[in-house]
């Protein structure tokens, strides 16, 4: 589903360059859920971005769903981001003068469904997050748990091939992370969401098949989840 | 496209009504008073023009007149001259004058003055000089040895300081006229008109057959025949109609009279108008502009987020110019309110220049059209330039400034 090759993010240039990813090469299985992990610094948050079309590689290949994603012009990169990935920000990232409804609905519409479809798969969403009767609520109103779960059935209303999840748990307290985690495990039991996440707590890779660590722009170990129990 | 304009509405539906309120009405505040200053200004310079070509239309030219041609010093036959003029269709009323040069002395005060010959009755429905009679009365059909004596030419009022006058003239008084034919009379000042305007208030009136008698004329002569029309705006027309009618006289509209005599003056009027027009139209578009690229410079997280998830650039930046149009239809509907209470205000209150003058604003309503065109294609420009600049920038620099 996902094969990357040889990636690298270098920022700056000469004696000043930075290398976020120095050639990284893996591929990722339909149906896995991968945890990234490393220190502070170490890539993974510059990786997943890159994976989302959310930033450029400096060099290397990345193909998703077969298709080479690194040249395509900004329209196509739009579109597939619309359409074949789900992206989920450490920090929420909704649109505060939209309800947790329009923050998800808004990307059906975007796919050119009518408004009585988009509304109904923003509440399908909503409803696989537990929060199908928080609708009307704009995120203000909601927990940092809640809020997570808005970006997660925004992130998964358009029924992406893959979900990308930066620290969705960085700013939420146990129970909440556990709400968020089990929402993942969920989707990826019933619906086979392949998910990858970038996290630091040793403890979400009780939630995961593999767990590929990065330090200074390197893979330093890439295996199987020896704590999935879940 | 139909999706893009859709996202862009539901973006900018959710932004008004759930967006800070406060900011809201500050935004269009500020955008009325934009709007209020690109039209009232034009609004007391069109007043103030207004003001001045109604004193053509109301003291010496009518709506049309009708003046000796080249060669001649008085339109002759000039009883038949108001019978054609009469005849025709939108034609309200007509009337002859006679203008002559004069001096005029009181107490060893001596001014120069023009004299015009009126037949009283007649101007009550040609003119307002029966109405600005500030002291005394108006002349009436048996008023032979009487003058009205224009108020600049009497201390005391208004604008006898900047002019000779003929010192404490009053109703009442007794002033001698030498017309330029050496002929002298003797009339008793019946009263002081004031227009607050050079023409008529430096000027004197008597009574038609007053002039004849002086110069000798025949009874059928008049240096102008003033006339007025049914309905403004159709001076044109008639003018055209006059001539048909076998009037040989050359005929202007007040409009063609004023171009030649407050040729200058309005020009210059019409200068400051177009100038102050443009300044205001380039400060309201740059305070427009100013106002959404502040706007979206508070919301480029927004739109970084919104591109991350997927929304086309295309959305976003229309979603801002619907957001700038409600902005300004905002700032429109509230800038008219402001525009027509300060409108009305000034109708009742006019603005007073040099005492006496008084201008009222004049509401041309081609020209607020014209306005609310303007800002609305302005709030679409200034919408759309900040917000696909922002658009263009990096995903990762519009939500985390990197």
């Amino acid at each position: 589903m996902i094969i990357v090759k040889n990636l690298k993010r270098y920022y700056g240039t000469g004696a000043n360059t930075v290398k976020a990813l120095d050639g990284v090469t893996f591929e990722i299985k339909k149906g896995e859920i991968v945890a990234i992990m490393g220190a502070s610094g170490s890539g993974k948050t510059t990786l997943l971005r890159i994976l989302a079309l959310l930033d450029d590689a400096t060099g290397g290949e990345y193909t998703i769903l077969g298709l080479e994603v690194s040249s395509l012009p900004e329209s196509e990169r739009s579109y597939y981001r619309l359409t074949e990935v789900g992206y989920v920000f450490q920090d929420y990232a909704l649109i505060n003068e939209m309800s947790a409804a329009e923050n998800v609905y808004v990307l059906s519409m975007m796919e050119g469904k009518s408004k009585k479809d988009s509304y109904d798969t923003a509440l399908e969403a909503l409803d696989k997050v537990g929060l199908k009767d928080k609708y009307a609520r704009i995120p203000d109103e909601l927990s940092g748990g809640e809020k997570q779960r808005v970006a997660i059935a925004r992130a998964i209303a358009k029924k992406p091939h893959i979900l990308f999840a930066d620290e969705p748990c960085a700013n939420l307290d146990t129970t909440n992370s556990r709400q968020v985690l089990d929402v993942f495990k969920e989707l990826n039991e019933k619906y086979g969401q392949t998910i990858v996440m970038v996290t630091h707590e040793l403890w979400h890779t009780n939630y995961v098949d593999r767990v590929i660590t990065l330090k200074d722009g390197n893979i330093i170990s890439d295996a199987s989840s020896r704590y999935r129990k879940y | 496209m139909i999706n893009d304009i859709k996202v862009g509405a539901l973006i900018a539906y959710c932004s008004i009504k759930r967006g800070n309120k406060k900011t809201l009405a500050f935004i269009v505040f500020v955008l009325s008073l934009i709007f209020l200053n690109l039209v009232f200004l034009p609004s007391m310079i069109g007043g103030l023009s207004g003001m001045f070509t109604g004193f053509m239309q109301d003291y010496p030219y009518g709506d049309i007149v009708i003046e000796p041609g080249k060669d001649n010093t008085y339109i002759n036959n000039v009883d038949n001259v108001l019978q054609k003029v009469r005849a025709v269709n939108g034609v309200r009323a007509a009337t002859k004058r006679l203008d002559a040069a004069a001096s005029i002395e009181h107490k060893q005060k001596v001014v120069g003055s023009t004299i015009t010959g009126v037949l009283p009755t007649e101007e009550y429905d040609i003119s307002r000089y029966p109405y600005i009679i500030s002291e005394g009365d108006f002349l009436g059909e048996l008023s032979r040895n009487e003058i009205i004596i224009g108020a600049m030419l009497v201390e005391g009022y208004f604008g006898s300081e900047i002019y000779d006058n003929l010192g404490e003239v009053r109703a009442g008084s007794l002033v001698d006229v030498t017309y330029s034919n050496g002929v002298k009379r003797t009339y008793k000042v019946k009263g002081i008109m004031q227009g607050s305007f050079e023409v008529v208030d430096l000027n004197a009136l008597v009574h038609y057959k007053e002039i004849e008698d002086v110069y000798g004329l025949d009874g059928s002569k008049a240096t102008k025949v003033v006339v007025r029309i049914e309905n403004q705006g159709t001076q044109d027309k008639i003018k055209e109609k006059i001539i048909s009618a076998g009037v040989k006289e050359p005929v202007f509209t007040w409009a063609d009279k004023a171009e030649s005599i407050l040729r200058q003056a309005l020009q210059s009027i019409g200068a400051i108008n177009v100038m102050s027009k443009f300044v205001s139209l380039v400060v309201g578009a740059a305070l427009i502009l100013i106002i959404i690229y502040i706007n979206v410079l508070n919301r480029k997280k927004e739109i970084g987020i919104l591109k991350a998830v997927g929304i086309t650039p295309r959305s976003i930046v229309l979603s801002y110019a619907f957001l700038s149009m409600f902005y300004v239809l905002m700032g429109i509907f509230v800038g008219l309110i402001l525009y027509f209470a300060l409108m009305f205000y000034f109708q009742a209150n006019p603005f007073r220049m040099y005492e006496t003058i008084k201008i009222r604003p004049e509401i041309d309503y081609l020209f607020l059209v014209q306005n609310i065109l303007t800002m609305l294609v302005l709030s679409v420009i200034a919408g759309i330039l900040p917000a696909w600049m922002v658009s263009k920038e990096s995903i990762l620099k519009a939500i985390w400034g990197r």
